[in-house]
């Protein structure tokens, strides 16, 4: 870390600034689990003041399950729903299905943290989490999180894509309710935000209406979206690795023609 | 315009370059369209707010950070997952079918948020007729404005359905037992104004009518104390009317040029006495309501002490011909003769002032 702030690289110097705070909460973790027994650690969980970190109390919820960092809990998230997500999304699914609150903030550097490691070291790792691309362009949709491991038409954002993810997003999330015997109350109100916007959803109770309602809509969409999708999907064939992963970045400054 | 009157803009200006508008700056020329010294400072591009803190007279007015946040919030959730609520919204109310739900995001062009890439990416985006598309996110349209373009981004949404545009509006002020605030109304209604006429101009342009984009502009707002979001409609035809007046008169500057005095600048490296003169000799017309708008509005109402106007548009008109305070206390009381287009006035003048002798006596 010293090195990174002495060359002046602030964002390296956040990087492991992160991952040392990452270590130190694993550390910590492993001293509760050795020193109590999960029933003893969930009591400990319950003295714990309220300002004590979101992760560690979700950890320790869990049954001493052992603490992920950011980008796995992003990739649990996007694995479950399918498609490419927006932070808020992101977000709202993991409390919902894992109980850990991901701090906003921190998904912002994310993708730029993610980008770094790539192309100081590529395929390095299993998997990146790299924006999702525009159909037309390409290039980095604004705020869209997706896996780079997916096919690349699943990546791919058309006019139509936005309420296909959303629909897909719904039936995703009402079917891992379905699957869990107690859902968290997060859940529930994430599944009933879902259900009051798709015509029909909110009008029996239950995630089998929401997946039912979902899958009419979705038919609709769901051809011509796939249509437009894998046609870009084709046309990425020809970029870098870079470019596929993070998308083609329109770099014109300088002198635009005018609106003409 | 000439070049002429291009020279005379930057002299009062005092070199520099011209302050931008915005959809707000805009918006507040059609409050007061009357006033000369607002249309000449806008054509200049003078910065008003500095302008007024070298006179003397700072203007304390912006928006409030909480304000601005529980905007952005709002906004946010009404557009997540894909306008997800805004699609409930616009189904419910506008009949929008359900194919309908294209979205576009004209935020960037591939990562790059270039105006000008921005605004031909959404000049190509609306004016294509083969896929018209259904929504469009922070589209970049422009105004000419005193001889330029201004680029405005609407913290909106345009919006097609049956080949006709609308604008959606989303404000975070909260519409209770269907009653909002009317200044804030008010105020939404003639911003969105100025993007129906940036969004016609950029239809014409490619070959639409101007009819193509309504005149009803679609409101988005929280509803009651809750966050759920609900529509009105609101008819911007009034408000369109103004604004075109007042742009078209900013482009008719000379005319208003003519009037000024040759030598007068408004320099912010001179004296602030001679810059208030000289700002002087430019004629204003305030009312109580330049105080929410202008920035100048604080000298303006300096120098308006004592006249009829100071008090508001009712009281003019019901004074309508009498200029000062002090004449209009010396008609009442009968001290000075009326003049030929005043005795109606100063009959109802003088009546008003012996009802008020009569209730409260002499003392008063």
């Amino acid at each position: 870390m010293r090195r990174a702030a002495q060359a002046g690289d602030q964002a390296l110097v956040d990087e492991l600034r992160e991952e040392l705070r990452e270590a130190q909460a694993t550390w910590e973790e492993a001293l509760v689990q050795v020193a109590a027994r999960p029933q003893r650690a969930r009591d400990r969980s319950a003295r714990m003041p309220a300002a004590a970190s979101g992760r560690r109390e979700a950890a320790t919820r869990a049954g001493g399950r052992s603490l992920l960092p950011l980008r796995e809990q992003v990739h649990h998230a996007l694995t479950l729903l399918t498609v490419p997500a927006a932070p808020r999304l992101i977000v709202a699914v993991h409390q919902a299905f894992f109980g850990a609150v991901i701090p906003n903030s921190r998904l912002t550097s994310l993708r730029r943290d993610e980008e770094r490691s790539f192309r100081s070291a590529p395929f390095a790792r299993p998997y990146y989490l790299c924006p999702a691309l525009t159909a037309d362009r390409l290039g980095p949709s604004r705020g869209l999180l997706s896996i780079s491991t997916w096919p690349i038409a699943e990546r791919i954002v058309g006019p139509l894509s936005p309420r296909v993810h959303f629909l897909t997003a719904a039936i995703k999330v009402a079917e891992a309710i379905a699957r869990t015997p107690e859902p968290r109350p997060e859940a529930l109100r994430l599944l009933a935000r879902f259900a009051a916007n798709i015509p029909g959803g909110a009008d029996g109770s239950g995630p089998g209406t929401v997946i039912e309602a979902a899958r009419a809509e979705l038919a609709i969409h769901e051809e011509a979206d796939r249509i437009t999708r894998e046609e870009a999907g084709k046309r990425a064939g020809r970029l870098t690795d870079v470019q596929r992963l993070f998308g083609v970045r329109f770099e014109v400054v300088s002198v635009v023609e005018d609106a003409g | 315009m000439t070049n002429d009157v291009q020279e005379r803009l930057r002299r009062i200006r005092g070199g520099g370059e011209p302050k931008r508008h915005n959809a707000r700056t805009i918006a507040a020329l059609t409050t007061n369209p009357g006033c000369s010294r607002r249309a000449v400072l806008d054509a200049a591009g003078v910065d008003k707010a500095k302008l007024a803190r070298h006179i003397g007279f700072p203007s304390q007015f912006g928006q409030s950070q909480f304000a601005l946040i529980r905007g952005y919030q709002f906004e946010a959730q009404v557009k997540a997952d894909g306008c997800a609520e805004l699609i409930t919204l616009l189904r419910a109310h506008l009949g929008l079918t359900l194919p309908e739900v294209s979205y576009e995001d004209l935020n960037d062009v591939a990562g790059n948020d270039d105006n000008r890439l921005r605004h031909r990416e959404t000049k190509n985006k609306l004016g294509r007729r083969d896929d018209p598309g259904t929504l469009f996110d922070h589209p970049m349209l422009t105004l000419n404005v005193a001889g330029q373009d201004v680029f405005l981004e609407p913290d909106l949404i345009a919006f097609q359905v049956k080949g006709k545009f609308h604008i959606v509006e989303i404000k975070s002020f909260a519409v209770i037992d269907g009653q909002a605030d009317g200044a804030k109304v008010a105020a939404a209604a003639i911003q969105s104004a100025v993007y129906v006429l940036a969004l016609r101009n950029l239809l014409v342009e490619k070959g639409f009518s101007p009819d193509d984009v309504s005149h009803n502009v679609i409101l988005v707002t929280p509803k009651d104390f809750s966050n759920q979001p609900m529509v009105t409609f609101v008819d911007v035809r009034r408000q369109l009317t103004v604004l075109q007046r007042q742009l078209s008169r900013l482009t008719r500057i000379e005319d208003l040029l003519e009037l000024v005095p040759e030598r007068v600048s408004l320099s912010l490296d001179a004296d602030p006495g001679e810059v208030a003169f000289d700002l002087g000799s430019i004629e204003p017309r305030y009312m109580p309501e330049c105080l929410n708008t202008c920035e100048l509005a604080r000298f303006c109402r300096h120098e308006a002490q004592g006249s009829t106007y100071a008090m508001g548009r009712t009281v003019m008109e019901d004074l309508g011909g009498v200029d000062t305070v002090a004449a209009v206390l010396d008609l009442a009381r009968g001290t000075r003769e009326p003049a030929p287009d005043q005795v109606e006035v100063a009959a109802l003048l003088r009546l008003a002032w012996s009802l008020r002798e009569e209730s409260l006596g002499t003392a008063a």
